[in-house]
C-alpha cells in the first residue's frame, strides 16, 4: 500500500550506474570484425552533383552511396514525410547532405580517404532566409513557390473586429536556428543478426528508426531490430535524425555483412544535424479603447531547410500556441514553412511552440509598452480560463491555475515591487513570461495515428517488466513508468524492470516525443498494471497489453484543424531579473523564478531537475546561442567552443514551485512537462533585459554586442 | 614514432607502446576499455572526459599521451572504488543530479578535484568549481546542490 | 632520420632536437591537439615534428630576479593564477582563461607562442612590458612580448628556439590604480570577445606619471601605443577628465578588429573611460572593478 504521494522522490533507477560511468552509450560498444564509417557530405548548399572521384580504396575498404540501395528498395527515410534522402543522388539541397558513407577497419585510414573524396558540383543560387526562401531565391527547388506547407486557421471575424479597433498594432518577432547540444553526439551501429539485421542507436524513437529504414533494403519492418542504447541526451535531436545515419549504416552493413559503426564527433554533430526552425512572426493586434485585444492577425513563417521532414507537425503546434495562454475572441493564424538550402530543421523541445510563444509575449509587452502599463496588467486580463474557446475553436477542458501560478512567482520575486523601483533604462530590469504546452499528439493524433501499446509481463520470481518503446534519454522516464506501474500493482518499485527498448521484444508505445510519455504511455501503464494485479494470481508467469484510450467528447478535425487541439496542457509562469553592465552590456541574470502546473508530478525531484533543466536551455536560447549560417561548414558556430551553451556560471539558482492540478486522463493525475518547462523563459529574460536597457527588444538571440545595436 | 609510456592508471602502474602524440583520451577508451570517460567535444570545452593527472582536473582530449610518462591518472573507474567516489556517486544519485549522465562522470571528477581543495565549498566555489563541465539537462541546480550533499556527508573525507 | 615526435629528458636535449629538427614545443597541448585532431580514435597528425616538453624540470618555476618577476614557459595558469608574487592582472587573466582543467595544461608558453588574437594572457604581460627569454643550443636573445608577437599566429621564435623565462619588470613605484577585465563569450569557460588591461600611477602632487593600456582581440595582436599613452603623462588627474576625448579617439585609432567592430570599439572607449574617470576622482580603490 503506497503510503506517501507518489510524487515523493525515489533514486533515479539509472542515477548511480551513470554516475560511476558503467553504464554503456552507444560509442562503448564494440562488435567482433565491426568497421567503421565516416559520412561523404555535400560541400555546397545547392547544385548538382556532377562526378564523385574516389582515391584507390585499399581492400576492406567501401564506398556506399544510393547505388547500393537493392533492387525494390527506396532512396528515401520514411519520417512524417519521405522526402529526406538517405543519399543524395543528383541534387543537393544543402551542405552536409549525406552523399555516401566511408567504411573500413581504421579510423585513421578513413580520414585520409575521405580527404581526397573530390566531387565536383554545378552550384546553383541559394536560399538561407526565410525572405530568400519566400522569394524563391535561385528558382523554387519545392514545388513552385517553395512552401511545405501552408494553412491558415480563424476564430471569431478578424475583418470585422479589425474595421472596429480603436489602435492597431504591428509587430514582426524573429528566433534563430539553436542547436540542441545533447552531450553525447548522434551514433548508431548496424549488424546483422541471422537474417535480420540489427541497429544499435542512441535515439528517442526506436520503432521510427525502423519504420524509416526498412524500405531502403526492401523489407518488412520485423527484419531490421533496433535496439535503443543509453541516450545521452536528445531534446528532440534524436527524434527523426538518427535514421539519417541508421539509413546509410543499413544499407552499408546490408552491402558488406560486416558490423559498421558511426558515431559522429562534436564539429559534425553540431555542424551537419538538424535544428530547431528560425522563425518570423508578424502580428497585426486590434485593441479597443479599454485597451482590452480584441482580434489578432498573425503570420507565422518557419525556416524549414532542405526537407519537409517533421515541419508541418511542427509549424502546426507554433499555430496553434500563437496566442499563447491568452483568450483572444478573434483571431486568424496563417501558418507557412518555407524550404530554403539549409540544414532541415526540425524536432527541439517545444516542437515549434517556444517560437510563437515568445513572439506573442514580446509583442504583448509592446503593445503594454505603447499603452504605458505593466505587460502583467495587460496579459493577466486575457488569461485563458476553463471553458474559453482556442484558436482552433476547440474548448480549454481543465481548471487553469495560472492566478495561483502568478501569486506564486510574485510572492517570490518581489515582482511588483521592483517593478516600481527599477526605471526604464537603469540597467536593472525585471521580466515575466506566461506560456503552456498542449500535452501529448495534437487533436486524436494518438487515436489514430500513434494507436500507442504497452506491455507488462510478470516473471516467476515475482519481479515485472515494463516493455514499450518509450526511451530514456535522460529525463526520467524510466524512473516516473516504474513509479506509476509500481503503485498501481502496490509493490516496491525495485522489482519493476524497465530495460531499454528492443523492437523485437516490446510493444510499440509510440515515440519518446511530444510531452507525451508520462501523460499517455502512463496511463496506459497505469492500467495495464491494475489489470494485471486483478489477474497476479492467475499464472506464474503473465502478459498483459493495453492499448490507448482515446477519452471521449474531444472532437477534432484534422483536415481542417478545427477542436479539441489539445485535451490537457501544462501552464508557466517565469519571472526574470537581470542588471545589464553599462559598460560591456554583458547581463547579468540575478534571480529566476518559476512555477508550473504539470498536474500531479510523479517525481518531485524529476519534475524539479527537468525544470532547471529547461529553464536554462530557454536562457541559452535568448541570450548567448547565436547561430549563424556559413558557406563553408553549413554553420558559422560549429564545436562547443564557438556555439555557446550555458556554463553553471552563467545563470543563478533557480527558485521553482508548482501548483498541483490533477489531470482527469493522466496517471496519478499527471501531465507532460518536458517541453513546457522551455516554453517560457527566453521572453521573460527578453522582456527583462528590453525594461533595463528601456529598447524594444524583437528577436533573439541578444548577446551583449547585439544589446551595443540596440542602444546605439 | 611508437615508444613506450609507463605511467599509474587507478593506483596500478601501466605501460603501453604506441604513438605518443595519441590522445590520452583515446588510448583510456581504446587501449585499456575505460568506457566513462566520455568524449563530447573533443576541444577542451565540456569536459566530459576529464580525469585526474597528479591529482588535478584536466581533458584528456588535449594531452597527448607522451606527456603522461610517470603520471598518475585516475578515472571514474578508479575515483568510483574510493569512499570518496563513492560518496560524490551517492550524492549525485540522491540528489537529482543525474538526468542523460553523459556528463556526469566528469562532473564527478570535477567535485572530488573541488572537493580535494575546498572540502566545504560554497555554492560560488561549487559553481566555479563545475564551470569547466557542461550539462544540457539538469541546469546545473541539482549538480550544486548534490556536490554540497556530498560534501556533508563526507565531512572529514577531505 | 627525422621523427614526427619526440620527448626530451632535459632542456639540453630539448634544445639539441630543436637545432637538429626543428620539431615544435608542444606544451600544454591544449591548443595544438585541438587544432591538429584527427576525429575519435585517430592520432592527431602535426605537419612538422613536436617534440612533448611538457615535463622538462627547468621549464618550470616562478621566481623574483632583482626587480623582475621570472615566470618560466610550461607554468600553467593554474599556478600563475595561485602566485601571489605575480602581478594582479596577469593572475586575473590566467584566472579567466578556459575552464580549470585546461588551466592546469595550458601553459603561459604555450599561450604567448600560440599568438593568438584573442590569446589572454599576452594582453596584461604586454602592457607590463614583459620580455621572453629565448634560448638556444648556441645562445640566448631577449625580446620585448611585443616585439616578438608579430601578427596573428606568428612570432619571432627561430626556428632553434625555445621561449624559456617571461620576465615582467616590476614599476619602481607601485601603479596607483589598475584595471583588467575580459569580455567572454559567457561567465566562465570562455574566449575573449574583448579583454583590456590598464594601470595609471600619480605622483604625491597628483600628475600622471605613468599610464599604459592594453587591448586583446582587437586587432591581429595585442594592441597598444605608448604614443597614445604619452597625451596623458604630465597630466594633473583633475584635468584627466578635459583629456579623455582626446585620448580615446587616439586609442580607438589603434584598434582593428575584425568582427564586432563596433562592439569591441564601443565597449573598449567606455571601459577606458571609467578607468580614468575613477582613476582621476579623489577616492577608489587601487584596484578599479
Amino acid at each position: 500500500m503506497r503510503q506517501t504521494p507518489i510524487g515523493n522522490p525515489i533514486r533515479r533507477v539509472d542515477a548511480v550506474a551513470k554516475a560511476a560511468g558503467t553504464l554503456k552509450y552507444v560509442a562503448d560498444y564494440h562488435f567482433d570484425d565491426m568497421l567503421y564509417a565516416k559520412m561523404v557530405r555535400s560541400a555546397v548548399p545547392r547544385g548538382k552533383i556532377l562526378s564523385i572521384d574516389l582515391p584507390d580504396l585499399p581492400t576492406g575498404y567501401y564506398f556506399i552511396s544510393h547505388k547500393d540501395i537493392p533492387e525494390g528498395g527506396k532512396n528515401q527515410l520514411q519520417m512524417i514525410k519521405s522526402d529526406y534522402k538517405c543519399f543524395a543522388e543528383n541534387e543537393v539541397r544543402f551542405i552536409g547532405e549525406t552523399i555516401g558513407l566511408l567504411v573500413g577497419p581504421d579510423r585513421g585510414e578513413l580520414e585520409e580517404l575521405l580527404s581526397k573524396v573530390d566531387i565536383s558540383y554545378e552550384t546553383q543560387p541559394y536560399s538561407v532566409t526565410i525572405e530568400e526562401g519566400l522569394e524563391c531565391k535561385g528558382g523554387p527547388f519545392v514545388g513552385d513557390d517553395n512552401l511545405f506547407c501552408d494553412f491558415t486557421i480563424d476564430k471569431g471575424d478578424v475583418d470585422k473586429v479589425f474595421k472596429n479597433a480603436d489602435r492597431i498594432f504591428e509587430d514582426e518577432i524573429r528566433t534563430g536556428w539553436q542547436e540542441h547540444v545533447h552531450l553525447e553526439t548522434n551514433g548508431a551501429v548496424a549488424l546483422c543478426e541471422g537474417d535480420k539485421f540489427v541497429i544499435y542507436v542512441s535515439a528517442q524513437c526506436p520503432f521510427y528508426v525502423r519504420k524509416s529504414i526498412a524500405g531502403l533494403i526492401n523489407r518488412p519492418y520485423e527484419d531490421v531490430i533496433v535496439r535503443q542504447t543509453a541516450t545521452g541526451g536528445a531534446f528532440g535531436g534524436k527524434e527523426h535524425f538518427p535514421d539519417v545515419l541508421a539509413g546509410p549504416l543499413l544499407v552499408a552493413t546490408y552491402t558488406i555483412g560486416k558490423p559498421v559503426q558511426l558515431i559522429f564527433d562534436r564539429f559534425e554533430d553540431s555542424a551537419y544535424s538538424v535544428k530547431r526552425h528560425p522563425s518570423r512572426t508578424r502580428f497585426k493586434t486590434a485593441v479597443d479603447d479599454k485597451g482590452n485585444i480584441i482580434a489578432m492577425d498573425i503570420d507565422v513563417v518557419y525556416n524549414a531547410g532542405g526537407y519537409e521532414s517533421c515541419s508541418y507537425v511542427v509549424l502546426q503546434r507554433g499555430v496553434f500556441h500563437a496566442t499563447g495562454v491568452y483568450n483572444i475572441p478573434n483571431s486568424r493564424v496563417r501558418g507557412r514553412a518555407v524550404a530554403t538550402n539549409t540544414f532541415p530543421s526540425d524536432a527541439f523541445r517545444g516542437f515549434g511552440a517556444p517560437q510563437t510563444l515568445f513572439a506573442v509575449e514580446t509583442h504583448l509587452n509592446h503593445i503594454a509598452d505603447s499603452l504605458h502599463i505593466d505587460p502583467l496588467e495587460l496579459k493577466r486580463r486575457h488569461f485563458l480560463k476553463k471553458g474559453d474557446v482556442t484558436v482552433t475553436n476547440g474548448h480549454i477542458n481543465e481548471n487553469v491555475v495560472l492566478p495561483e501560478m502568478l501569486q506564486q512567482v510574485l510572492d517570490q520575486s518581489g515582482y511588483p515591487e521592483k517593478v516600481r523601483t527599477y526605471e526604464k533604462g537603469s540597467y536593472k530590469g525585471i521580466g515575466i513570461s506566461f506560456y503552456n504546452h498542449g500535452g501529448a499528439f495534437t487533436g486524436n493524433g494518438e487515436q489514430m495515428i500513434i494507436k500507442a501499446k504497452v506491455r507488462l509481463k510478470k516473471n516467476r520470481n515475482g519481479t515485472v517488466d515494463l516493455l514499450i518503446g518509450s526511451t530514456e534519454m535522460g529525463q526520467g522516464l524510466q524512473t516516473a513508468l516504474i513509479k506509476i506501474v509500481a503503485d498501481a500493482l502496490q509493490i516496491d518499485p525495485k522489482y519493476v524492470r524497465y530495460p531499454n527498448p528492443d523492437t523485437s521484444k516490446v510493444a510499440d508505445s509510440g515515440p519518446t516525443v511530444a510531452s507525451r510519455s508520462t501523460m499517455i504511455v502512463g496511463k496506459i501503464a497505469e492500467r495495464a498494471a491494475l489489470s494485471l494485479k486483478e489477474r497476479w494470481n492467475e499464472s506464474d508467469e503473465l502478459t498483459v497489453e493495453e492499448e490507448y484510450e482515446h477519452p471521449e467528447g474531444f472532437p477534432w478535425d484534422q483536415a481542417t484543424f478545427q477542436g479539441d487541439a489539445y485535451i490537457g496542457y501544462g501552464w508557466g509562469a517565469c519571472v526574470v531579473e537581470v542588471e545589464v553592465d553599462p559598460l560591456t552590456f554583458e547581463v547579468n541574470t540575478t534571480g529566476i523564478w518559476s512555477s508550473h502546473d504539470v498536474g500531479v508530478a510523479i517525481d518531485e525531484l524529476v519534475v524539479h531537475g527537468q525544470v532547471n533543466g529547461g529553464i536554462i536551455q530557454s536562457l541559452g536560447y535568448a541570450a548567448m546561442e547565436k547561430l549563424d549560417f556559413s558557406q563553408k561548414t553549413g554553420f558559422k558556430q560549429v564545436g562547443l567552443s564557438d556555439y555557446i551553451i550555458p556554463t553553471s556560471m552563467d545563470f543563478p539558482s533557480q527558485r521553482c514551485t508548482l501548483v498541483e492540478n490533477p489531470y482527469e486522463y493522466g496517471p496519478s493525475g499527471a501531465k507532460g512537462m518536458g517541453e513546457l518547462v522551455f516554453n517560457g523563459a527566453s521572453a521573460a529574460y527578453v522582456d527583462a533585459v528590453s525594461r533595463a536597457v528601456n529598447r524594444p527588444i524583437y528577436s533573439i538571440p541578444i548577446p551583449p554586442e547585439t544589446i551595443t545595436e540596440l542602444i546605439s | 614514432m611508437i615508444t613506450e609510456i609507463r605511467f599509474f592508471l587507478n593506483n596500478r602502474e601501466v605501460s603501453i607502446t604506441t604513438d605518443p602524440l595519441k590522445r590520452l583520451l583515446d588510448v583510456l577508451r581504446d587501449d585499456f576499455h575505460l568506457f566513462g570517460t566520455k568524449e563530447a567535444c573533443g576541444e577542451g570545452e565540456c569536459g566530459a572526459c576529464s580525469v585526474l593527472k597528479d591529482d588535478k582536473i584536466i581533458t584528456t582530449c588535449m594531452v597527448p599521451v607522451g606527456a603522461i610518462q610517470g603520471a598518475s591518472i585516475m578515472t571514474i573507474e578508479g575515483l568510483r572504488e574510493s569512499e570518496r567516489g563513492r560518496t560524490i556517486i551517492e550524492a549525485f544519485a540522491d540528489g537529482g543530479a543525474v538526468q542523460c549522465g553523459f556528463c556526469i562522470p566528469g562532473m564527478v571528477i570535477a567535485a572530488e578535484s573541488l572537493l580535494a581543495e575546498h572540502p566545504h565549498p560554497t555554492d560560488e566555489q561549487i559553481r566555479l568549481g563545475i564551470a569547466g563541465n557542461l550539462c544540457r539537462c539538469t541546469g546545473y541546480d541539482l549538480i550544486v546542490d548534490s556536490i554540497r550533499l556530498a560534501s556533508e556527508r563526507g565531512d572529514g573525507l577531505w | 632520420m627525422v621523427e614526427s615526435c619526440y620527448i626530451p629528458k632535459d632542456l639540453k636535449e630539448a634544445l639539441r632536437i630543436r637545432k637538429e629538427t626543428q620539431a615544435r614545443p608542444l606544451a600544454g597541448g591544449t591548443d595544438l591537439m585541438v587544432v591538429h585532431r584527427r576525429g575519435t580514435g585517430v592520432v592527431p597528425s602535426f605537419p612538422w615534428p613536436v617534440m612533448i616538453v611538457s615535463r622538462l624540470p627547468q621549464l618550470q618555476g616562478i621566481f623574483t630576479d632583482g626587480n623582475e618577476i621570472v615566470i618560466r614557459s610550461l607554468v600553467t595558469c593554474s599556478e600563475i593564477e595561485k602566485n601571489d608574487d605575480v602581478p594582479y592582472q596577469v593572475r586575473k587573466a590566467a584566472s579567466l582563461l578556459g575552464a580549470h582543467s585546461l588551466r592546469n595544461l595550458a601553459t603561459i608558453g604555450g599561450n604567448i607562442c600560440n599568438a593568438s588574437p584573442k590569446g589572454d594572457l599576452p594582453v596584461p604581460l604586454i602592457m607590463m612590458d614583459a620580455k621572453v627569454v629565448l634560448l638556444s643550443a648556441t645562445g640566448k636573445r631577449i625580446l620585448p612580448l611585443d616585439e616578438f608577437i608579430t601578427g596573428p599566429k606568428k612570432t619571432a621564435l627561430h626556428s632553434d628556439e625555445i621561449l624559456t623565462e617571461i620576465r615582467i619588470p616590476v614599476p619602481t613605484v607601485p601603479y596607483s590604480h589598475i584595471w583588467y577585465r575580459k569580455i567572454g563569450t559567457r561567465k566562465a569557460n570562455a574566449i575573449s570577445k574583448l579583454s583590456m588591461s590598464a594601470a595609471i600611477t600619480f605622483s604625491q602632487e597628483r600628475i600622471v606619471t605613468d599610464f599604459r593600456s592594453a587591448n586583446g582581440a582587437s586587432g591581429p595582436k595585442v594592441a597598444r601605443s605608448r604614443e597614445v599613452e604619452q597625451i596623458l603623462i604630465g597630466t594633473h588627474a583633475r584635468e584627466i577628465a578635459n583629456k579623455i576625448p582626446e585620448i580615446l579617439s587616439a586609442y580607438d585609432a589603434i584598434l582593428s578588429p575584425h568582427a564586432m567592430p563596433e562592439y569591441r570599439r564601443s565597449s573598449t572607449r567606455r571601459m577606458l573611460h571609467y578607468f580614468l574617470t575613477k582613476a582621476a576622482s579623489e577616492d577608489c580603490e587601487r584596484i578599479i572593478i
